[in-house]
C-alpha cells in the first residue's frame, strides 16, 4: 500500500499546519523544461530497531527509503522517532547484509560460507529435522528466538512437536519484573510499560537510565514530567543522563537497591505516609511488611548502600507527601542480581502502599477491551513431552528460560538437544557465560540462523536464512496496550533487497518440506492479517492506510474513587505479603541478601544502553555507527589518577575468571563510583563480515562468565563479574 | 517579514539523540558531517555533579560573519530572515566555515559550504524543521517570533534567555532557556 | 573539572581536523614573498634620483620573479577551492567586507600591475626577447613610466603584504588570528622574506649589500612583532590566551607548535649574525667580486630567512584552528 503524503493527511486528518503541497500537476507545469521531479511516497508501517515498535512513516522517492518519521497518530511514537528508529535507513542499506541463504562448509564459527538457493538450504535443514525428530524425538529441537520473527517459528517448532523455545527477555531482561508484578498484583505491567510519567508528581528511577534507555514514548513523556517540574530522584552507581536531571542523584552501591527500598517502605509505613484508604481496600497482608520492614531502618540502609540516612528519610518523604502521583519505575532489564524477583517485589510493594497503582501519575491500568487471539492456523499441534524450557523455576513465564536451553543441551536432562534454531538473536551477546554457549553448541547436530546481519552467532550456523529487513516485509499485527487498545500494521515499505525473504515465508517453507503444510493455510501472509482484522471488526485497507488504528472507548486508565476495583491475584486484592511465594517456598515478603562486593583493586563489571544503538544489532549499522563507533569503559578519575591512566588511553578489562576483553579506550569520569567499571552493552564483535563492528570497543558479555539464578522466575543476575584493569593492549 | 528563531529548553533535553540523525537524513547531509550537535557538559566531582545537555546548530546570526566572509554572496540572508547558502554560487573557499564562531558549518565532499537550513524546504511546506519535529525531549521549539502568539514568542517573554557566545555581537536567532536553575550551570 | 561530551563533530570541534590545510599556507607564503620582493624591488629601483630612463631600473629581475611566485602561489588557492568552476560568481560581485572578495580581485590586480612592471623594467638590449612586437612596443612606452610603476607596486606590494595577514585576522572565531598584530607580523615577514629572496636572485653586489642591510632590520622587527604578538593574545581575555597554548605545551599533540616556535626563534637570529657578519665584511674593505663561498654564505642566510617565515605562516595557519572562541 503506498500513497502520497497528501493523501496520508487527508486520511490521518493530521491536525494543525497548513500544509502547502503543491498538487502532482501544478508540479509538473512548473518544471516544464526541467527534470521531472519523482513525487515522494509515505507509506506507514512499525518499526522493529528495538522492540517498542513505535508507528513509522517511511518516505520513498524513486524506490529508496529517504527519511523514517514518527507517526504522529501512533502513540509510542506520536510523530517522532528515536535516534534508532531513524537509523533504520542505514540497516536497510547495510552493504553487510546477508543476501543469500548460506551453507557453512567449514567447521562451525569458521565462516566458510558458500552461497545457496532457498530450496537447496530448506531442503537441508528440513532433512535434519527430520532425521533428529526421528532418532530423539521432536522435542530435540530447540529455538531461542527474540523479535516478531518469534511467532511463526514458534508456530512451526510446535506444529512440528516442540515446545522448547525461549526469548531472552524473560530471563534476560524484564522476566523478573514481570514475576513480581504478576505476584502482587495479578498481572505485568506491560511493554510498553503502562507508566503515567507525563502526570507524575515524583519519578523514581532505579537503574533505569532513560535518555540512554531510549525507548521512545516513554522518553517523551519523561521529559514532559521533568519540563513540568517533577521531582525525580535516581539510584544509579553512575550519574547517567537521568540522572543529571534529577534533584536528588543517589549514587548507591552496587547490590544494595533492595535495601534503600526496604528502608523507604520502613519509613513511609513509620511516619503513616502511605495511602491508608487504598491499602485497606485494595491490599492484603500490610501488616506483615510492616512488621517485615522494622529491622530495616535508614540507619542500617546507610551501611549498605553508601547513602546518607538523611536523604533516605527525605525522599521517603517526598514520595509520601506527594502519593499517590508517584511513578515508582519497575525498571526493564532486571537481570541484575540473584534475587531479581524479591527486589522487584519490594518496588512493587512500594508502589502499593503509595497508593499509585491504577491512580494518576502512577501506572495505569489496561484497556478494558480485549482482541481475541486469531492464531496462524486452526490446526491442533501434536502432543510432545513435557518441556524443558522452563527449567525447575515455578515462576519462569510463557516466554522460557534461555540458559536451560544451555543447560540442557550441555547435560542431555531431561532429554538430549541436539538442534538450534536461533532467529533474531544474537546468542552471544545476549546470553551470559560465552564458555558454556559454545560448549552447548558443539553438542548440536543442527545449527540454523535466521537473521539480517552476518553477527557473531550467526556465523556460528550451519545454515543461514537471510531474513529481509523490517521495512520490507509484512508480520504479524502488533496490539498495543496503550491509555486504549490500539493495532498497528507493518507492510513493506520497498520491495525485499537481494535473495531475502520475510520471516513468514521461511517457516511457512520449512513447513511445507516438513509435511506441515497445514499449519500453514495461507497463501500470502497478508491474507492471513485480512482475516484477522476482520475478526477484529478493523478495516484492513484503513489500517494499512494510516498504520494505526486504536479503540478510544477502551481506555479505562485510573482506578475510580471507592470503586470496588478486582485485581487478578488469588485473593483479588494486591498482595503485599504473597501466600503463592510461601507455598513455594520463598520469603512472602522480600529479604535483604548481601551481596558480595568487589575486592580491593577490582571493580564490579556494569552495563547499560547508549541512545543510538540496540543491543549488539546496530552497531554495524552506517547510519548509526557514526554516532558512536565503539564503546569505552567508564572508570572514576580518581582510580585512574592513582593507576597513572589517561582519558582515551586503550586498556584491557580482565575478569575473575582469567577472561581477557578486547581493547576499550577508558573514558575517565567523575560520573562512576570508584568501585564500578560501566560498559555499554552490545560492542566488540568478532565477526570478521562486519566491516563496522569487527573488533570495535569491548564486549560486556565476554566478560560476564559467571551469573546467578533467581530461584523464584529463573531470571538472571549478570552484575555479579569483577574486572581488573591492564593497561597492555 | 518573519523572523524564524530556534527556543532550547535545555531541561529538557534527555541526550536522545534522534535530531542529530534526523537531521542528517532530512537533509542528506554526508559521512563525517553534521548540522547539529548535541554537547553534554558535567561539571563538579563525584558525587556532586551537574550536567547540561543542549543541542546547537547555526544561529542564523542576524549579524552574520559567515555572510560577511563570502566572497561571492553565496552566503546570504534570505527573503525569510535566515541565513542560508546557494551552493551554485559557492565556490568552497571555506572562509565562512572559519568565520562562524559556532562551529556550524562544514565543506561539503561536493565541494561547497553546508549548514542548517532551518530546513527551510519543510518550511515551505507548513513543516517544522526535521529535529524539532522528532525532538523526544520537545527541547526544540520553533517558530515565527514575531507572531505574538507563537510558542517561541511565549517562551522568550515568560523565561530568561541566552545566546551562544554572546560577547561575540553575532546576535544568534537560537536561544537557550532554563526555567528553573536547580541543576543549572 | 568539566567533561565535554559531543555528539555530531565538525571540523572546528574536532581538534584533528582543520579546514584550511597547506594549500592555504602555500599561498599565504608565495604571496608574501612575492608582496616582498615587489616593494624591496620597487625601492631599489626608487633609490636613485631620476636619472636617463636606462640606468633606472636596478632590479629587472625580481618583477618577473615575484609574478612567476604570485601566480603559484594562487594557483594554490585555487587547487583549495571545493568548486572553482563556480570562481565567475566571485567577479560578479565584490564583498567589501570579505577578505576573500579582496582576495579575489586585489591578487589579479596585483598580477597585472606586476606584469606591467616586468615590461617597464626590461633592458633595452633584453626587450627582443619579448617576441610579440606588441608586447615590444608597450616595454618601451612603458619604460618612462618606470617610477610611477614601480610606486604602484610598491604600494600594492605593502596591499598584499598586509593583505595574507588580514585575512587572517579577520576571523573573530579564531583567537589566535583574530589579532590586529598578526597583519603587522605578516607584513613585515613578507618584506623580510622578500629582501631575503632578492639577496639570492640579484646578481649585482650593491644590490646584495643593500638588502642584507635591510633584512637585519627587518629580521629585528619580525622578532620583536612575533613577540609583541603572543603577547598581545596573552595579556587578552581567556580564549585568546588559550590560544597561544599549543606554542607552549609539549604534550604529544601539540608538541610541533612548540618546535615550529623553537625553529623560528633559531632561524631568524642565525640569519641574523650571520648577516652582522656580511655587513661587517661588505663595509670594510669589499670590492666588486664575491667568493663562492662568500655567495653560498649570503644565500643561506637568506633561506634560513625564507624558512622561518614560512615555518612562522604554517604554525600559525594550523594552531589558529586549534583555538576557538567557544570552551570546545
Ligand atoms: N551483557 C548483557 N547481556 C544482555 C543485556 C545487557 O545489557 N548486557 N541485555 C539483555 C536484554 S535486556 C535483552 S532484551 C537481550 C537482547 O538480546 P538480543 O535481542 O539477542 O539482542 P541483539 O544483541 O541486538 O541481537 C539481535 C540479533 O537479531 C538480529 N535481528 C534484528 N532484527 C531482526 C529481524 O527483524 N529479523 C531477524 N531475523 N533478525 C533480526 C540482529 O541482526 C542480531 O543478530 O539481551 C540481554 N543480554
Ligand atoms: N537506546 C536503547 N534503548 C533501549 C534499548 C537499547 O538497546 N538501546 N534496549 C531496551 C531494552 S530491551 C531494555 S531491557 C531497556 C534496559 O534499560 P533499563 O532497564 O533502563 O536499564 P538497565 O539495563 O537495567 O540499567 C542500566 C543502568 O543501571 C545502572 N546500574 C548498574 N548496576 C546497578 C545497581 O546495582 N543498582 C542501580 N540502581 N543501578 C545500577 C547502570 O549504571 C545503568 O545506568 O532498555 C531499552 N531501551
Ligand atoms: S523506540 Fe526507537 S528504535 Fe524502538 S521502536 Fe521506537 S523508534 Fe524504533
Ligand atoms: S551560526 Fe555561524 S553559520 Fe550560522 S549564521 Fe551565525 S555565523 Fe553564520
Ligand atoms: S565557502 Fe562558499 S559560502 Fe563559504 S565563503 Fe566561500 S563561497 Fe561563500
Ligand atoms: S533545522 Fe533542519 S537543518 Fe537545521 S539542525 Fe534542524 S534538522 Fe538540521
Ligand atoms: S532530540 Fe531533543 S531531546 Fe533528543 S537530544 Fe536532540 S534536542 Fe535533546
Ligand atoms: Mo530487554
Amino acid at each position: 500500500m503506498s500513497l502520497t503524503r497528501r493523501d496520508f493527511l487527508k486520511i490521518a486528518a493530521v491536525t494543525g499546519g497548513a500544509v502547502a503541497a503543491t498538487t502532482p500537476v501544478v508540479k509538473s507545469v512548473l518544471a516544464l523544461g526541467k527534470k521531472p521531479v519523482s513525487l515522494p511516497q509515505y507509506v506507514p508501517t512499525t518499526c522493529e530497531m528495538c522492540f517498542w515498535r513505535c508507528g513509522v512513516i517511511a518516505k520513498i522517492v524513486d524506490g529508496r527509503v529517504v527519511k523514517l518519521d514518527g507517526n504522529p497518530i501512533h502513540p509510542n511514537s506520536r510523530g517522532k522517532l528515536c535516534a534508532r528508529g531513524h537509523g533504520g535507513i542505514g540497516l536497510l542499506y547495510d552493504p553487510d547484509r546477508l543476501k543469500t541463504p548460506l551453507i557453512n562448509t567449514g567447521a562451525r564459527g569458521e565462516a566458510k560460507f558458500k552461497k545457496a538457493s532457498w530450496d537447496e538450504a530448506l531442503g537441508i535443514v528440513a532433512e535434519k529435522m527430520k532425521k533428529i525428530k526421528e532418532n530423539y524425538g521432536a522435542e530435540s529441537i530447540a529455538l531461542l528466538t527474540h523479535g516478531t520473527i518469534s511467532t511463526y517459528f514458534i508456530h512451526l517448532l510446535q506444529a512440528y512437536g516442540s515446545p522448547n523455545f525461549a526469548f531472552p527477555s524473560f530471563a534476560l531482561c524484564r522476566g523478573a519484573r514481570d514475576a513480581a508484578f504478576e505476584i502482587t498484583f495479578g498481572e505485568a505491567v506491560g511493554n510498553p510499560e503502562r507508566l503515567d510519567l507525563q502526570n507524575s508528581k515524583v519519578i523514581v528511577l532505579i537503574g533505569s537510565h532513560l535518555g540512554e534507555n531510549a525507548h521512545n514514548s516513554q522518553c517523551q513523556e519523561f521529559a514532559e514530567a521533568v519540563g513540568k517540574g517533577a521531582t525525580l530522584i535516581v539510584l544509579d552507581p553512575r550519574f547517567s543522563t537521568a540522572a543529571g536531571k534529577a534533584k536528588y542523584w543517589l549514587p548507591i552501591k552496587p547490590a544494595t537497591d533492595l535495601a534503600i527500598l526496604l528502608a523507604w517502605t520502613n519509613v513511609i509505613i513509620n511516619e503513616g505516609l502511605y495511602d491508608k484508604d487504598y491499602v485497606l481496600k485494595y491490599t492484603y497482608g500490610f501488616a506483615e511488611v510492616a512488621q517485615a520492614v522494622k529491622e530495616y531502618t535508614p540507619d542500617w540502609a546507610e551501611k549498605e548502600t553508601d547513602i546518607p540516612a538523611s536523604l533516605i528519610v527525605e525522599t521517603a518523604k517526598i514520595l509520601g507527601k506527594n502519593k499517590p502521583h508517584i511513578l515508582i519505575h519497575p525498571g526493564r532489564h532486571t537481570a541484575w542480581y540473584s534475587d531479581n524477583v524479591q527486589r522487584q517485589r519490594a518496588v512493587a510493594i512500594l508502589i502499593a502502599i503509595l497508593g499509585a497503582y491504577g491512580r494518576p501519575g502512577g501506572i495505569y491500568l489496561n484497556p478494558k477491551k480485549k482482541l481475541e487471539p486469531v492464531f496462524l492456523s486452526e490446526k491442533d499441534y501434536p502432543d510432545h513431552k513435557p518441556a524443558l524450557n522452563k527449567g525447575k523455576y515455578p515462576f519462569a513465564g510463557e516466554e522460557g528460560v534461555t540458559h536451560e536451553i544451555v543447560r540442557a543441551t550441555i547435560t542431555e536432562q531431561p532429554y538430549p538437544v541436539k538442534a538450534w534454531f536461533t532467529t533474531g538473536i544474537n546468542i552471544m551477546k545476549a546470553m551470559p557465560n560465552q564458555i558454556d554457549t559454545m560448549k552447548a553448541i558443539q553438542k548440536l547436530d543442527l545449527l540454523v540462523a535466521v537473521d539480517m546481519m552476518p553477527y557473531e552467532s550467526v556465523i556460528l550456523a550451519d545454515i543461514v536464512f537471510p531474513e529481509c529487513t523490517y521495512l520490507e516485509r509484512h508480520d504479524d499485527l502488533f496490539v498495543l496496550k496503550e491509555r486504549a487498545l490500539g493495532v498497528s500494521i507493518r507492510q513493506p515499505v520497498v520491495e525485499p533487497m537481494y535473495d531475502t525473504k520475510p520471516g513468514w515465508w521461511i517457516a511457512k517453507e520449512l513447513g511445507k518440506r516438513l509435511g506441515l503444510s497445514e499449519h500453514f493455510p495461507w497463501n500470502n501472509f497478508e491474507d492471513f492479517l485480512k482475516k484477522k482484522a476482520q475478526a477484529w471488526e478493523i478495516d484492513y485497507s484503513e489500517l494499512s492506510k494510516k498504520g494505526y488504528i486504536d479503540f478510544p472507548e477502551s481506555a479505562k486508565p485510573y482506578i475510580l474513587s471507592g470503586e470496588d476495583y478486582k485485581f487478578k491475584t488469588h485473593s483479588g486484592k494486591i498482595e503485599l505479603y504473597s501466600k503463592e511465594l510461601k507455598e513455594h517456598g520463598f520469603d512472602p515478603v522480600p529479604k535483604y541478601t548481601k551481596h558480595e562486593q568487589p575486592p580491593e583493586g577490582w571493580f564490579r563489571l556494569i552495563y547499560g544502553r547508549s541512545p543510538v544503538h540496540t543491543f549488539s544489532r546496530t552497531t554495524n549499522n552506517p547510519s548509526l555507527w557514526e554516532l558512536m563507533e565503539e564503546n569505552v569503559a567508564w572508570i572514576n578519575a580518581k582510580i585512574a589518577k592513582s593507576i597513572g591512566l589517561k582519558h582515551g588511553d586503550y586498556i584491557v578489562l580482565v575478569n575473575q575468571d582469567g577472561v581477557k576483553s578486547n581493547k576499550v579506550k577508558a573514558k575517565v569520569t567523575e560520573r562512576i563510583r570508584p568501585d564500578c567499571i560501566y560498559l555499554v552493552h552490545g560492542f566488540g564483535s568478532t565477526s570478521k563480515l562486519l566491516h563496522k563492528a569487527y573488533l570495535r570497543g569491548a564486549d560486556d558479555q565476554q566478560l560476564i562468565t559467571r551469573y546467578a539464578i533467581d530461584p523464584i522466575g529463573g531470571t538472571v543476575g549478570m552484575r555479579v563479574n569483577f574486572v581488573k584493569i591492564t593497561k597492555e593492549v | 517579514m518573519p523572523k524564524y528563531v530556534m527556543v532550547i529548553d535545555v531541561e529538557k533535553c534527555i541526550g536522545c539523540m534522534a535530531c542529530v540523525i534526523a537531521c542528517k537524513k532530512e537533509n542528506n547531509v554526508p559521512e563525517e558531517h553534521f548540522r547539529t550537535r548535541v554537547v553534554e557538559e558535567v561539571r563538579g566531582e563525584f558525587p556532586h555533579l551537574r550536567m547540561e545537555l543542549r543541542s546547537e546548530l547555526c544561529n542564523h546570526c542576524e549579524n552574520a560573519p559567515c555572510i560577511d566572509a563570502c566572497p561571492t554572496r553565496a552566503s546570504h540572508r534570505a527573503k525569510d530572515g535566515t541565513v542560508q547558502i546557494d551552493r551554485v554560487k559557492c565556490i568552497g573557499c571555506k572562509a565562512c566555515i572559519l568565520a562562524c564562531p559556532y562551529d556550524a558549518r562544514y565543506s561539503h565532499p561536493k565541494g561547497f559550504a553546508d549548514k542548517c537550513s532551518f530546513c527551510d524546504h519543510r518550511l515551505k511546506e507548513g513543516k517544522k524543521p526535521a529535529c524539532v519535529e522528532t525532538c523526544l525531549g520537545k527541547s526544540r521549539i520553533f517558530g515565527d517570533i514575531e507572531e505574538p502568539k507563537s510558542e517561541v514568542a511565549e517562551l522568550l517573554k515568560k523565561y530568561d534567555s541566552s545566546v551562544r557566545l554572546e560577547f561575540a555581537g553575532t546576535r544568534p536567532r537560537v536561544f537557550y532557556i532554563k526555567k528553573q536553575f536547580a541543576g543549572g550551570l | 573539572m568539566t567533561e565535554i561530551t559531543i555528539t555530531g563533530l565538525n571540523a572546528i570541534t574536532h581538534p584533528y581536523l582543520e579546514v584550511w590545510d597547506w594549500r592555504i599556507v602555500i599561498y599565504l607564503f608565495l604571496g608574501g614573498v612575492s608582496a616582498g620582493m615587489l616593494v624591496m624591488c620597487s625601492i631599489a629601483n626608487l633609490r636613485i634620483p631620476k636619472h636617463p630612463v636606462e640606468e633606472l631600473a636596478q632590479c629587472v629581475r625580481a618583477p618577473l620573479i615575484a609574478f612567476v611566485i604570485l601566480a603559484v602561489g594562487a594557483l594554490f588557492i585555487i587547487i583549495d577551492l571545493g568548486k572553482p568552476q563556480s570562481l565567475i560568481w566571485g567577479y560578479l560581485t565584490f564583498q567589501p567586507l570579505s577578505l576573500m572578495s579582496w582576495g579575489t580581485w586585489g591578487v589579479p590586480a596585483v598580477l597585472l600591475a606586476n606584469a606591467l612592471y616586468i615590461l617597464a623594467v626590461v633592458p633595452k638590449e633584453d626587450r627582443h626577447r619579448l617576441r610579440l612586437p606588441f608586447l615590444i612596443k608597450l616595454s618601451e612606452k612603458l619604460t618612462s613610466k618606470m617610477r610611477t610603476i614601480a610606486k604602484l607596486n610598491f604600494a600594492l606590494g605593502i596591499f598584499l603584504g598586509i593583505y595574507t595577514g588580514v585575512l587572517l585576522s579577520s576571523f573573530a572565531a579564531i583567537p589566535l588570528w583574530n589579532n590586529a598584530t598578526l597583519p603587522i607580523l605578516f607584513l613585515v615577514s613578507a618584506l623580510s622574506s622578500g629582501a631575503a629572496m632578492i639577496v639570492i636572485i640579484a646578481k649585482k653586489y650593491e644590490i646584495k649589500f643593500l638588502f642584507t642591510k635591510i633584512d637585519i632590520w627587518l629580521i629585528v622587527a619580525e622578532l620583536i612583532v612575533i613577540l609583541l604578538f603572543f603577547y598581545a593574545l596573552y595579556t587578552s581575555t581567556a580564549p585568546y590566551k588559550k590560544a597561544i597554548e599549543p606554542f607552549f605545551s609539549l604534550t604529544s599533540e601539540q608538541f610541533i607548535f612548540a618546535m615550529a616556535l623553537i625553529a623560528i626563534f633559531l632561524l631568524l637570529p642565525l640569519a641574523l649574525r650571520i648577516k652582522l657578519g656580511e655587513l661587517k665584511e661588505f663595509e670594510g674593505e669589499f670590492h666588486g667580486e664575491f667568493t663562492k663561498s662568500q655567495i653560498l654564505r649570503m644565500n643561506f642566510a637568506a633561506g634560513l630567512v625564507l624558512a622561518g617565515t614560512f615555518i612562522l605562516r604554517a604554525a600559525i595557519v594550523y594552531a589558529g584552528q586549534l583555538t576557538k572562541l567557544s570552551p570546545y
